[in-house]
């Protein structure tokens, strides 16, 4: 570089200017990585496929209110209508709906009796119609049979025989091979034994926020409560069109029936990230404030040191320096700083990362962030500096005589 | 060498013109020491620039080495004060955070010199200005006549043909005028062409040739007149 040496010695002598500037990127790409890192983390929990069917797909609860009401046979009447209900492909009586916040879990153990280690799974209570219903992807073993399903009272503890588990969850179960599962008895209950005969390829339970949210199982057992969820996918595009229909219908079917929250599976998942949403949202505009912030502050600094050096600047001119040279000048003088920022801001970042990771056991940035994070930086202090370096570059080298 | 040719200055602002220079005629040759003189305002700042290429002429004829260089882009303008001319100001118009080293260094960076060449040269200027010494100094540290040596040093450091002075003793006390004077007398006898603007008419008369700047007209002094004067 041309000038490198005599610029580092000019800069030196003004090193507070520079070194507030330098301190603001140091800030600005700590908190801009850290920012950044959390809100992709929080895009990427997201983006993470739940397994189902979500746009054609809602639910309601439905709770009758009568004396000696037989929900044993009339929820299979229930569910009856509704599969031959024109638009909709299936429905299913179940207990918890994924992402909802709502529903069960059971503890399964590879060996039986007690003290034996166990893993925790999300517990989806259905019958057959279930994986056609949700459309979820059964990449080994088989679905249910009809006889395979329980009919019970919800405070009956009666097991079935069956299980169906997610491959997240085969995989917790048999670490070095999750095909393993298959096949397989697990225990529940310390001595009562599940066997394994069907995988599917993702189900999401019902907590967003649980690290184990992948892992499920769907046990064959109708359990019945008087105030049960019925879940219903339509002929795609048909959902808005259908929900007050099948409304209707069920109220029409038994007086005494209280219909609640009638709600698509996509407006849970909405709901269920509403608050990363909005997290998200005031993160983008910190690191959005904080960058324009930045932004100006080299502006303003530049200027000022144009302005200062102008007469400076009219008379490299005149010893010979072109335009360009003057540009180069200011954009390499901002580059030393915003490079020493750089450096400042990565210990930073690093620093609040490890900070952040230890208080509220976040998981650590990597590295590539803070590279992708530097080079924002540093294009971000060019372009911030790129107008200053203009107009010292049109400062008129006759400057050199006529400014005393 | 360097002639204007009808060579006029106009300075356009907003609805007031200003003739700065008119219908310039003149030839400065290879080896002259012309002295400017005027009264204030009269262009001889103006004509200094355009000599210099720090400003462009309205219209007329420039050539500098029998190029016209009123035809030029800013970069080969740039390039030509690089390589031809030296600069000499009133205020001295050292680069305040460099010290006296970095100061000579700067035209030479421009012009691309390499580490050893320019060293050479800045070490052989600054002695011949008497200041090898300090050169580790700031300007700041230094006096008005030694800042101007140093100044003299940075013209000279490129090896340029001419060299302008616009009152280069103007902020000077008289015998540290004399001290630059002498300089520029011993820098012209070894073959540098010196325009040199003062209000000094006793410093004007040791110039080998004089020109006077009246509202912009520039007529030459003749020898004779000069001796009348003194
Ligand atoms: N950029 C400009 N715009 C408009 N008018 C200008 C400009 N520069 C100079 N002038 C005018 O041109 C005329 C000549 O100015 P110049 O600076 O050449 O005078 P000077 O002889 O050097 O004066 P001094 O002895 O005070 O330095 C003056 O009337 C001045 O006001
Ligand atoms: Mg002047």
């Amino acid at each position: 570089m041309l000038e490198l040496g005599l610029i580092v010695r000019a800069l030196l002598r003004h090193k507070m200017a520079a070194l507030i500037i330098a301190l603001q990127i140091a800030l600005t790409l700590t908190v801009l990585v850290n920012a950044v890192f959390m809100i992709q983390d929080r895009q990427a929990s997201m983006a993470r496929d739940t397994g189902v069917n979500e746009t054609d797909t809602f639910y309601l609860t439905s709770r009758v209110f009568a004396p000696g009401y037989d929900y044993q046979s009339e929820i299979p009447k229930d569910l009856d209508l509704l599969r031959h209900t024109p638009g909709i492909i299936d429905a299913v009586y179940i207990n918890s709906v994924p992402l909802s916040g709502y529903g069960g879990y059971q503890r399964l153990q590879l060996q039986p009796g007690k003290d034996q280690s166990s893993i925790i799974a999300g517990d989806y209570l259905s019958d057959d119609h279930l994986l056609n219903t949700l459309e979820l992807e059964l990449i080994a073993g088989e679905n249910f049979q009809p006889e395979d399903v329980l009919i019970q009272d919800s405070n009956s503890a009666q097991l079935p025989a069956k299980i169906i588990v997610s491959r997240a969850m085969a995989a917790q179960l048999y670490p070095d091979n999750w095909q393993r599962a298959l096949g397989s008895t697990v225990y529940v209950d310390e001595n009562v034994p599940l066997k394994i005969t069907g995988i599917v390829k993702t189900l999401q339970g019902a907590w967003h926020f649980w690290d184990q949210v992948e892992a499920t199982i769907i046990t064959p057992v109708i359990s019945l409560t008087d105030a049960g969820i019925y879940l219903i996918r339509t002929e795609p595009g048909r959902r808005d069109e259908l929900m007050p229909e099948v409304e209707a219908l069920l109220a029409h079917s038994n007086k005494n029936r209280i219909i609640r929250s009638v709600t698509t599976l996509q407006d849970t998942r909405d709901e269920s990230y509403r608050e990363h949403n909005a997290t998200n949202k005031i993160l983008l505009l910190v690191v959005v404030t904080l960058v324009l912030v930045t932004a100006f502050g080299i502006v303003g600094l530049a200027t000022f040191g144009i302005n200062r050096r102008t007469r400076q600047i009219g008379t490299r001119r005149a010893l010979g320096a072109t335009k360009g040279q003057i540009m180069r000048y200011f954009m390499v003088e901002n580059s030393l700083i915003t490079l020493a920022g750089i450096a400042l801001g990565a210990i930073g970042a690093v620093a609040l990362n490890i900070y952040l990771v230890e208080t509220f056991a976040m998981t650590p940035v990597t590295p590539d962030l803070i590279v992708y994070g530097a080079i924002a930086v540093f294009v971000l202090g060019q372009l911030a500096v790129l107008y200053p370096a203009r107009k010292a570059a049109l400062i008129s080298p006759a400057t050199a005589t006529r400014m005393v | 060498m360097l002639s204007m040719n009808n060579l006029c200055k106009v300075f356009q602002s907003a609805d007031i013109q200003t003739h700065a220079l008119r219908e310039v005629n003149l030839s400065v040759n290879e080896g002259d020491f012309l002295s400017v003189t005027g009264p204030s305002g009269s262009g001889k700042t103006t004509f200094l620039n355009i000599a210099g290429l720090l400003e462009n002429h309205s219209s007329g004829e420039f050539l500098l080495d029998g190029e016209n260089v009123g035809a030029l882009k800013d970069s080969a303008r740039s390039r030509l004060r690089n390589q031809k001319i030296g600069f000499i100001f009133q205020g001295f118009n050292l680069i305040p955070d460099l010290n006296l080293y970095d100061n000579v260094d700067v035209p030479l960076r421009y012009r691309g010199f390499n580490a050893r060449e320019r060293k050479q040269r800045i070490h052989s200027q600054l002695e011949r200005v008497g200041l090898a010494s300090r050169m580790k100094h700031l300007p700041a540290q230094l006096s008005g006549g030694q800042q101007q040596r140093v100044a003299i040093a940075r013209a000279l450091a490129t090896d340029p043909r001419f060299l302008l002075a616009d009152e280069p003793t103007g902020n000077l006390d008289s015998e540290m005028a004399q001290g630059v004077m002498s300089l520029l007398e011993e820098i012209n006898q070894q073959g540098t062409t010196i325009i040199m603007v003062t209000h000094d008419t006793e410093l004007a008369q040791r110039a080998s040739r004089s020109i006077q700047i009246k509202d912009g007209r520039v007529s030459e002094v003749p020898p004779l007149m000069k001796r009348v004067i003194a």
